[in-house]
């Protein structure tokens, strides 16, 4: 699928074909993208435990369920629980894959880099300082970790998946798989092949960039070029809002054909 | 309390008006208030008590979701579909139905959903 169509296409899935296996390649394409997410320092900020439901117990679903994450925990058939590794912030780290960038020519002499930089300078008075504020240990531990989601989604949903990102009980999944106490919960990411359609009747409602961006200053908002706007949707990653009325159908006959609430 | 009174109650006047019942057929809907007024029955409360006993007033004098009594009513809604002897699809749907109500009434609760 083209990028654009990609970005387009995702929509976070509630209902999903719970007996369709999904296939062990195509949770490692999204590990995969994830791996690939841009991460400051080369950090490996994230850790993801894969945990195909029918392996677990009913009981420990059950202790994970929150009042937001009940039938979505019956219907996917795959969790992907991410953490943030909050045993990253320590300078060893950084001082080893800074240099290792040098090394590689990403951080190069041309913007001021050099290994005699990240020893005698960047781990002292950069990244010491930085990481002995906690508030920004977890901002950028977690920051980092979203990125990497983000781009799990994005090659599931390319590789024909649906996926949606929800809350659930967290101290259940640490103490039954003896997870670290530096791995902090993010969410879990639920994987499936959609039963409802894959587009969910067209896009979800988005205000426009302009409410959000700005050129140059805050009283500018971001001037809409409408022959790129015209681009995107030729393209796929602009698409038609949602059909109410045949989206409500949609649902009605998933929530009969679930048995869930009309 | 009957199907009668049931459907007199604000709640269920407020559930019929919200889920998409208009191509339901009367049967149907007969149907779903015999179930709630059963249930009514087997708690002791009316529809509307059944909805308010899930919500508290915080401090600030907001309405909010009392987590315990919503998990209180969601073991109340097993037992009762438990005692009907209901299982499998059934078991599923019926206890669905009630949150259903209680769902249309501002009340985030869940059930499990069949998966045949």
């Amino acid at each position: 699928m083209e990028f654009k169509q990609v970005l387009g296409n995702r929509r976070s899935i509630r209902y999903f074909e719970p007996d369709r296996p999904v296939e062990k390649e195509k949770i490692q394409v999204m590990l995969e993208a994830a791996n690939r997410a841009s991460r400051s320092g080369n950090i490996d900020y994230w850790k993801a435990l894969v945990v195909y439901r029918d392996e677990l117990s009913p009981e420990l679903i059950d202790q994970m369920r929150v009042p937001t994450t009940t039938a979505d925990l019956d219907l996917a058939p795959v969790y992907i629980f991410w953490f943030a590794d909050m045993s990253y912030a320590d300078p060893a780290n950084f001082q080893k894959n800074l240099k290792e960038l040098v090394s590689v020519g990403a951080l190069n002499p041309s913007h001021g880099w050099s290994d005699a930089y990240v020893d005698d300078v960047v781990i002292g008075t950069v990244i010491k300082p930085l990481l002995s504020d906690t508030q920004t240990v977890a901002w950028m531990g977690t920051l980092e970790t979203g990125l990497a989601i983000c781009q799990a989604m994005l090659a599931g949903v390319d590789e024909g998946l649906g996926v949606c990102l929800h809350a659930y009980n967290a101290e259940p999944v640490k103490a039954a798989f003896g997870l670290p106490d530096h791995w902090v919960p993010c969410w879990v990411l639920l994987v499936g092949y959609p039963a409802e359609h894959p587009q969910t009747g067209g896009q979800r409602p988005r205000r426009s960039i302009s409410t959000s961006a700005y050129l140059n200053n805050l009283n500018t908002p971001w001037p809409e070029d409408p022959t790129t706007t015209e681009r995107l949707k030729r393209e796929g990653l602009i698409q038609d809002p949602v059909d109410i009325p045949g989206r409500m159908e949609e649902v009605r006959g998933l929530a009969q054909r679930f048995g869930l609430p009309e | 309390m009957t199907p009668e009174d049931v459907a007199a109650a604000a709640t269920v006047r407020r559930w019929l008006a919200s889920v998409a019942l208009q191509d339901a057929s009367a049967q149907d809907r007969d149907r779903r208030l015999a179930l709630l007024a059963d249930f009514c029955r087997h708690t002791g409360q009316s529809p509307d008590e059944l909805v308010h006993g899930c919500l508290r007033t915080t401090k600030a004098g907001d309405t909010a979701i009392s987590a315990k009594r919503r998990t209180a009513m969601n073991a109340t809604i097993d037992e009762f579909v438990a005692e009907r002897g209901l299982d499998g699809r059934d078991a599923v749907v019926t206890g669905n139905t009630l949150r259903s109500f209680l769902v249309h009434n501002g009340i985030f609760i869940q059930g499990r959903a069949w998966r045949g």
